[in-house]
């Protein structure tokens, strides 16, 4: 195996120890197998961060290495997120409702647990009948499909049409906002099938696992988080290691040279955008689970431009640097924005951690591209360079 | 010799401005062609609608026995069809290797899945020590192309030219930045490669286009205006008045 992805890219294995011993921390220190001294909530957290850094693995795929800055990334995460909190929500409901009619001196016909799981789902939104993209929400192996089969779709009937025209650049940037944000508007209006602004909520309840607890549900969905972030990495570091990841960061630095080499430059970018979007829905589909609600909010712009920033802080086109900047910012954000953060109170004026987070990581953005242009992952540059001169 | 490549009657205006004027053009299989002509002659311009980079606004560009239309196809289609180009500004990708830039040009299957799973072969490795031996960099394969001083990107930028194995060479400037040893080598070079090749150099320099010794198109203001040996073609009036500028 001389030429395995193991030796051909050193942070593999390295990437691989950290996470496996992070998982392990995790594990000793959680409240169903370990001490107990992390509570289950931060036990989310923490899965819920692996998610992220997954999501931003993908965002440096297209970004850090083909050059592609998307800032749309967010509605593919939030679509994984839908298809597998359609199944969450009716199949836990539908044994809610079977629970009730059990009592029922007649026993229950098919249609009707259907037409009273759907009449509790939706009558949130003044409906009774079940949208047609619900259709697969009963069968988990289909929408487990529909997780990176939406996503990609929508990505590559997108990219399709800005690739095949040329928009490059800012210009393409401009329409990944517009495609979140259009699609983000249209899942706030109540009759599109999604609950509107509602969202869909109590997906922490996995359906047939009443039994066994949030607080070993919360450790088995860290961990799950950590092996889709330990492929997912594999994965992308696979890629970009070979010709492939050669032609990428082509595209990257001199689109027009790679297209006078005879590469189809937009079948390449198509590919690599498509696959990226997919890692994405695989992302939210482990993260929305355990924050326990989605609505049409998580993919307004500024998540999708979040995600940018956590790639670009933590080094771009290095992949370990999107994992880093994505897990330090997102894990900060959440112990200044959660309360957490004690207030300092200077007499005068009392720093509320809540109202100031925003203006740190404009800071600490403008911070790193002045003095650290490569990243926070770029420090490991200089350590890496006295190994081998 | 067979006609390779055949441009006939091409015109193409920039708002207005006549870049290139009812030129024609062919070259054969195999050929060495020195194109010359003062600044804004269209010598770049020319190699942009062989290329596909540019559209003309009327006339056609045929190519290979068969005589077939490279005007509806993409850059890379026509890369793919056997025309490589290299750009007057050495255009090679800073960020990788010497070795990988020699890889990514070599002649292969095009497609991402390909790229995906492509390994380096015997025959793929022993290639690109020949090249790099051809173009003096066999000691420099491993290092980023972009500590390379101008000589020597531009010689990598040959390299992944003859990486790429095309039947048509466009080769703009490529002396430009070399010392007169490395002159020399090139010429060389692109003499050797026009006995199996067809090969058009753009080039400045007289005492290089002198050194390639073959056929001399001069363009003037999108046109051709004479055509043959340089002796031939500096004899011209015509040709000195445009080169003295008056």
């Amino acid at each position: 195996m001389g030429n395995s992805i193991f030796v051909r890219n050193r942070s593999v294995p390295i990437f691989i120890a950290v996470l496996a011993l992070v998982a392990l921390c995790v594990t000793f220190l959680s409240p169903a197998y370990g001490t107990g001294a992390l509570s289950v909530s931060f036990t989310k957290v923490l899965g819920m961060t692996l998610c992220l850094c997954l999501a931003a693995l993908a965002m440096d795929l297209v970004w850090g290495y083909c050059g592609i800055l998307s800032l749309g990334h967010f509605a593919f995460f939030g679509l994984g997120g839908y298809m597998i909190g359609m199944w969450l929500m009716t199949a836990r409901t539908e044994a809610v409702i079977r629970a009730n009619l059990a009592e029922s001196p007649i026993p229950p016909t098919e249609a009707e647990v259907s037409q009273a799981t759907a009449l509790q789902i939706f009558s949130v939104v003044g409906a009774e009948d079940w949208p047609w993209m619900w259709a697969v929400s009963d069968s988990l192996v289909l929408s487990l499909v529909m997780v990176v089969l939406v996503p990609g779709l929508l990505a590559l009937v997108f990219g399709w049409l800005a690739f095949r025209s040329r928009v490059t650049g800012v210009y393409l940037s401009i329409l990944t906002q517009a495609m979140t944000l259009a699609l983000s508007l249209y899942l706030f209006q109540n009759d599109t099938g999604l609950r509107g602004n509602n969202g869909l909520s109590g997906l922490q309840n996995i359906p047939g696992a009443e039994a066994i607890g949030q607080e070993r549900l919360s450790v088995w969905f860290f961990w799950a988080s950590a092996l889709a972030l330990g492929l997912g990495y594999i994965g992308a570091a696979w890629l970009v290691s070979g010709k492939f990841g050669n032609i990428l960061r082509g595209i990257r630095d001199d689109e027009l040279r790679v297209r006078f080499l005879g590469y189809p430059v937009e079948v390449y970018k198509l590919v690599v955008f498509t696959l990226s979007a997919m890692i994405c829905g695989v992302a939210g589909a482990l993260y929305y689970p355990q924050a326990g609600i989605i609505n049409p909010d998580e993919i307004a712009p500024i998540a999708s431009i979040y995600l940018a920033v956590w790639v670009a802080i933590g080094g771009r086109g290095r992949l370990y640097g999107a994992v880093i900047g994505a897990a330090v910012v997102s894990l900060l954000s959440t112990y200044f924005t959660s309360g957490r953060a004690p207030d300092v109170d200077l007499g005068f004026y009392e720093i509320s951690w809540i109202d100031w987070w925003p203006v740190l990581l404009g800071l600490g953005f403008v911070l790193v591209t002045l003095f650290a242009p490569r990243g926070l992952a770029g420090l490991f540059d200089y350590v890496v360079r006295r190994q081998d001169p | 010799m067979s006609t390779l490549l055949e441009v006939n009657g091409v015109s193409v205006s920039f708002d207005g401005f006549k870049a290139i004027n009812n030129l024609s053009f062919a070259i054969g299989l195999p050929e060495l062609r020195a194109v010359i002509g003062p600044n804004g002659a269209g010598k770049t311009t020319f190699m942009d609608i062989v290329t596909g980079k540019t559209r003309p606004d009327v006339g056609t560009v045929r190519w290979g026995e068969m005589g077939h239309s490279l005007l509806t196809k993409s850059e890379a289609q026509i890369a793919r069809e056997g025309i490589g180009r290299k750009f007057q500004r050495p255009t090679v990708f800073e960020d990788q290797s010497v070795r990988d830039n020699l890889r990514v040009s070599l002649k292969k299957p095009r497609g991402p899945f390909s790229a995906m799973f492509d390994r380096v072969t015997e025959a793929d490795h022993a290639r690109i020590e020949e090249i790099a031996a051809e173009i003096g960099l066999s000691d420099q394969l491993d290092r980023k192309s972009g500590i390379l001083s101008h000589g020597q990107k531009q010689w990598l930028e040959i390299g992944m030219l003859l990486a790429q194995d095309p039947r048509l060479l466009l080769v703009d400037e490529p002396a430009a930045g070399m010392t007169t040893d490395e002159r020399n080598h090139t010429a060389d070079l692109l003499k050797r490669l026009a006995r199996s090749h067809a090969v058009v150099v753009v080039e400045h320099d007289m005492e290089f286009v002198r050194r390639l010794d073959c056929r001399v198109t001069v363009l003037h203001e999108g046109s051709v205006i004479a055509e043959g040996s340089l002796e031939h073609v500096m004899g011209i009036e015509r040709v000195i008045e445009v080169y003295l500028g008056r």
